[in-house]
């Protein structure tokens, strides 16, 4: 284990699973080079329920799939390294790589729709990760018992395993993927908008069977999202990602209530609160960028409304405001609390 | 480049729906409407570099199908030894031939069994004579770049001829079977219900049924022209595949808000199926038009290869000559009777193939590379 | 499933009987020089004589009379007799060429399609867009070969030019001058023999896609190869029957050679350009990436997830294959004078010999509608989705 210090940590005292550090990942296209994820620097501890939240394109998911390695062949790693539990899996072998997955890292993707494959079983589609993970392998009758028992856990009934994904119901597929998730017990599991196809009765039950879950198994999950209410119900910390930045890093408590970078400000303003103090929503003005020819200075300049010079040339760092919250903005005094209307 | 879905842009439903009482502007508008259309689409086609290569072979071959009229016209070739049908070049070139008693060389010697055999060959030629044999099939020369036929016709000609044939066979049944095409379709996915199975029962037969044999068999019945065979070949494929894939297309536009607005709007089914439903499943029509084209070249060089149809130009009968003439397998010494037509068929019937396929992402925008 | 298979079947027995009511108005009804008038309508018969033919051929009957008798007549197998090979019976010329046809079509479009899937699979997996242009020009090329024109290329190459195959034809009469067989006894034992083989080739290639150990799906892929392999040569150098006609076997197969690799390669670009942006497609799929992410080795991502389902659009595109692999038979047996249902087809309309056209028109319908008959079970049988929309 690694006795490095890294910069950003929330969970203190908790044995750290996972360091990002610094990473940079591009991607080759043919109109040029695109900026997806730009130094992105924080860690994760045992059993952390942490979030990654912002708008589509901001670099979240390709973080994630970063972790596991599976982000599209032109992408290319830069710099930085991604260390888990102190092995640095931008250097392992593919081979190696193999074995990371699902047993250590497992993934419940965007859109729990697609990711069955049409033709074969639920229960199947299972027992096939099993195959690859256990060491001894399971024979028969302990995967049947780990299936069911991981239906149960989900709140599944055991039967319908022997179903056709098209078989089952949203839900009911969203359920089968977090017990395949969980299938080859893995230490961190991603959950990629794990509810956004879903309705909000059914999206709030999974979030707290996986809140549940996690708590139960002492798993760490890494969420990611563009919700940021979604987030804030089930993590400890969060992340805000724009244009492949992480601008602001904290615990969920004090980003959620004192957000200190603007953009996670105006995310934050734009969602209506009903137990809060009253406010009217502000919108979010402009598009992000485009990571082709990202702006320079600040990656949110253009469209922040504190913006001054400084902001337009420098790039600024990741700074310590408080005792678990870190902001990257020159003017992070500037942003008003929540609830107060803008200048 | 934004991803409209080919309805929107095809048309404006609201714009053509208030006027279209009055015909007149209704197709000014409509005629505005394509052509910027058809500009944005031909930007898009443009980037896509295997519909442009189809497109200039299909160029190439244009050219060539209205070059005999201008050499005709200009004097360049005499009807007479150009013709394509009735064409004979009176003095071929020639090869010196010995008279001999026992054959080493077949290309530069003859024995007596010849002389029976040749009716060219005069019989009082004896052993050691020399003698001009005429060639005919005569290889390509200045008079003949790509030499002449066993009956002593121009291959280049006789090319050029077949060219303006398979263009008005492929384009007229691929008319032929996108105007029946698009109605069946339309009025399958208007109706519905019983005229909707019986049509693409009737489809779902066509397509199982292999077309050449059907094409074969009514050969045997019928003496086919070629515009006969165009149209049957429209008819076939307007029924049945083509019918299947554009009735899927209409049943998608059915469902488009603008089409309940024009029947609460008071349009009668006719209407609504001519104004509505048939400009919207054009563009997919016009790609099918593409692979119609592809299929009715080839049906054509096949049966006009075997004989069957009732032709006088064609590439299929270019080659049904050689073979009938025994030059089939001769392919290295006679390849201008066999390669040129071949390849032709080939070349252009796979032209309109890789216009479709160009076509597709003008189409299909989820083709589209973003 | 049994209800799709039976919903099939009566769909294609229905099918059938439109065929055949088509064919014959076609044939024997439209006005003009239809085949009424190509049986009696010669201007040069007196008029007694053509009275007596139409009555004998009972065109002189009322249309609807002449339709059932038709009718009643084929489905007693009585399809009348050749003018040519006077008097043979038209059934009997088929019986005789519909195996063979069978065989040359089952062959090609066997060969074509596990070629163009393995082609199609693989330049998707490693190539991904590159190369597009290069494959989809060659590829569109190929596919749209002037059939005869590319035989013919095919023949001179290893015919004329290396001497490896025989020009056309069926066999080689030289070598059967003694022989003690009849060359139709000698093919169907070949025709057996070898469907005995591909059978459990293909059973055991089947079981191999059901199940979820990669090794015993290799297993099973190898061993069904090898056992059709150590079956076809111990039939014909082990067994005694087998032993004595097997040069003859031999011959028959030889001269197969050429029609099923003309067929195949014109064929092949077709499948292999659909595997290919099908599998393109497929491999964007949420689920590949998650089967990635399971961590299920390379391999196992291509076979089982990607190609198994990239498979659907290539089996319904068999769909129209059937159509097209027998019009592509047709044209080449007579390119080679292979002795099929096709080359009887083309040679019966050239020389006018209306029965036996008709009845090798109409079995040739039945071949295709078999043909689809197979391709839409197999299809169930792939596609779990399709076997449930089906029981409602």
């Amino acid at each position: 284990m690694t006795t490095r210090k890294l910069p950003l940590e929330v969970s203190a005292g908790r044995s750290r699973l996972l360091e990002v550090d610094g990473l940079v990942m591009r991607y080759d296209t043919e109109a040029g080079e695109v900026s997806a994820v730009e130094n992105v620097t924080f860690s994760l501890g045992r059993g952390e329920a942490m979030g990654l939240v912002g708008e589509s394109g901001c670099g979240k998911t390709s973080v994630a799939l970063s972790l596991l390695r599976l982000a599209p062949d032109n992408a290319r790693y830069q710099s930085g390294s991604i260390l888990w539990e102190g092995v640095d899996l931008l250097e392992l072998s593919d081979q190696k790589m193999r074995e990371y997955r699902w047993a250590e890292i497992s993934m419940v993707f965007q859109g729990a729709m697609n990711a069955w494959n049409p033709v074969y079983r639920v229960g199947e589609q299972i027992r096939e990760a099993m195959d690859q993970h256990f060491d001894p392998p399971l024979n028969k009758s302990e995967k049947d018992q780990r299936v069911d028992s991981l239906f149960q856990l989900v709140g599944l009934d055991p039967a319908l395993q022997t179903r056709y994904p098209h078989e089952l119901s949203g839900g009911m597929r969203q359920r089968a993927v977090i017990a395949m998730a969980l299938s080859c017990e893995p230490k961190l599991i991603i959950a990629d908008e794990p509810t956004t196809a879903l309705d909000v009765i059914v999206q709030a039950q999974i979030l707290e069977e996986l809140k549940e879950i996690q708590e139960d198994l002492g798993l760490s999950i890494l969420y990611i999202s563009h919700d940021m209410a979604v987030i804030a119900q089930v993590t400890e910390t969060i992340g805000v990602m724009y244009a492949g930045k992480l601008v602001e890093f904290g615990s969920t408590r004090e980003v959620f209530h004192r957000p200190r970078h603007p953009y996670s400000y105006l995310l934050l303003s734009s969602i209506p609160s009903v137990t809060g103090p009253r406010r009217r929503p502000v919108s979010l003005e402009g598009t992000p960028p485009n990571l082709l020819a990202p702006p320079a200075g600040c990656r949110f300049h253009p469209r922040c409304p504190w913006a001054t010079e400084q902001c337009r040339t420098e790039e600024p760092p990741m700074m310590e405001i408080g005792p678990s919250q870190w902001a990257a903005c020159w003017n992070s005094e500037q942003v008003p609390e929540m609830g107060e209307q803008l200048p | 480049m934004t991803n409209i879905p080919p309805e929107t842009r095809t048309e404006d439903p609201m714009v053509s729906e208030e006027i279209s009482r009055d015909v007149d502007s209704w197709w000014k508008i409509r005629l505005a409407l394509t052509r910027r259309s058809f500009r944005d689409n031909w930007k898009i086609f443009r980037r896509n570099k295997i519909g442009v290569l189809g497109l200039v072979i299909i160029a190439f071959w244009g050219i060539m199908a209205v070059m005999p009229t201008i050499f005709f016209a200009t004097g360049f070739w005499s009807p007479a030894v150009y013709d394509p049908v009735t064409g004979l070049e009176l003095d071929p070139p020639t090869r010196t031939m010995t008279m001999v008693e026992r054959i080493t060389d077949p290309n530069t010697e003859i024995d007596q069994r010849a002389v029976l055999l040749d009716g060219r060959i005069p019989d009082t030629l004896r052993v050691g004579d020399t003698f001009e044999l005429p060639l005919q099939p005569a290889p390509p020369d200045g008079r003949h770049w790509l030499g002449t036929d066993p009956l002593g016709r121009d291959i280049l000609s006789q090319l050029m001829h077949g060219a303006r044939a398979s263009f008005f066979l492929g384009i007229l049944a691929a008319v032929v079977t996108v105007v029946i095409a698009t109605t069946i379709g339309s009025m399958a996915a208007y109706f519905g219900g019983i005229v909707d199975a019986a049509l693409m029962r009737l489809a779902d037969l066509l397509i199982m049924i292999p077309g050449v044999a059907i094409l074969i068999v009514i050969g045997a019945v019928f003496t086919f022209q070629l515009w006969h065979l165009a149209v049957v070949i429209g008819i076939l494929s307007g029924f049945g595949g083509t019918a299947i894939v554009l009735k899927s297309q209409a049943l998608a536009v059915k469902v488009k808000p603008f089409i309940d607005a024009a029947r609460v709007a008071g349009g009668s089914a006719r209407h609504i199926i001519f104004y509505h439903l048939i400009p919207n499943v054009m563009p997919l029509s016009v790609l099918y038009m593409m692979f119609t084209v592809t299929a009715a070249i080839q049906s054509e060089a096949i049966l006009s290869f075997l004989g069957i149809l009732n032709t006088d130009t064609s590439w299929g009968l270019m080659m049904n000559l050689a073979r009938t003439q025994g030059y089939l397998l001769q392919v290295a010494d006679f390849w201008w009777l066999t390669i040129p037509p071949g390849l032709a068929v080939t070349v252009l019937s796979a032209a309109f193939f890789l216009v479709g396929r160009g076509m597709d992402e003008i189409v299909n925008p989820r083709l589209r590379r973003r | 499933m049994i209800r799709y298979v039976t919903r099939r079947l009566i769909q294609m027995v229905f099918l059938f009987l439109v065929f055949l009511t088509v064919t014959w108005f076609l044939l024997y009804i439209l006005p003009g020089d239809s085949v009424a008038l190509k049986y009696a309508g010669n201007p040069n018969i007196p008029p007694q004589a053509r009275e007596v033919a139409m009555e004998r051929l009972g065109l002189d009957k009322p249309v609807l009379i002449q339709f059932r008798d038709y009718m009643f007549n084929f489905f007693q197998g009585d399809l009348g007799v050749s003018f040519n090979q006077y008097p043979r019976p038209v059934v009997d010329i088929i019986a005789e060429r519909l195996p063979r046809t069978l065989v040359l079509f089952l062959a090609a479009l066997v060969t074509y399609y596990w070629a163009g899937f393995v082609a199609g699979k693989y330049l998707a997996w490693r190539r991904g867009n590159r190369g597009e242009m290069l494959i989809t020009v060659s590829g569109v090329g190929l596919y749209s070969m002037f059939l005869p024109f590319f035989a013919l290329m095919l023949i001179w190459l290893f015919s004329v030019q290396l001497g490896l195959l025989p020009l056309s034809k069926f066999l080689d009469p030289e070598q059967w001058r003694d022989a003690p067989f009849m060359a139709n006894q000698v093919f169907m034992r070949l025709f057996w023999v070898t469907l005995a083989g591909g059978i459990a080739m293909f059973g055991a290639s089947f079981f191999a896609l059901r199940t979820r150990s990669r090794r015993l799906e290799r297993g099973l892929k190898w061993g069904g190869f090898v056992l059709a392999a150590v079956w076809i040569l111990f039939y014909w150098w082990g067994t005694e029957s087998g032993q004595a006609m097997r040069v003859y076997a031999g011959d028959i197969g030889f001269h197969m050679i050429l029609p099923v690799l003309t067929l195949t390669l014109i064929a092949f670009a077709g499948v292999m350009l659909l595997t290919r942006s099908s599998m393109l497609e497929t491999l964007r799929e949420d689920y590949i990436l998650t089967a990635r992410a399971k961590g299920l080795p390379e391999g196992m991502v291509r076979d089982r997830h990607a190609a198994r389902t990239a498979l659907l659009p290539v089996v319904t595109s068999l769909v129209l294959a059937v159509a097209t692999v027998i019009d592509g038979g047709v044209i080449t047996e007579a390119v080679f004078s292979w002795p099929g249902m096709g080359e009887i087809l083309i040679s019966s309309v050239l020389s006018e010999d209306i029965p036996v056209a008709v009845g090798a028109f109409s079995f040739i319908g039945i071949m295709a509608l078999v043909g689809h008959f197979v391709v839409d079970v197999l299809y169930g049988l792939l596609d779990p989705r399709i076997r449930v929309t089906e029981h409602g």
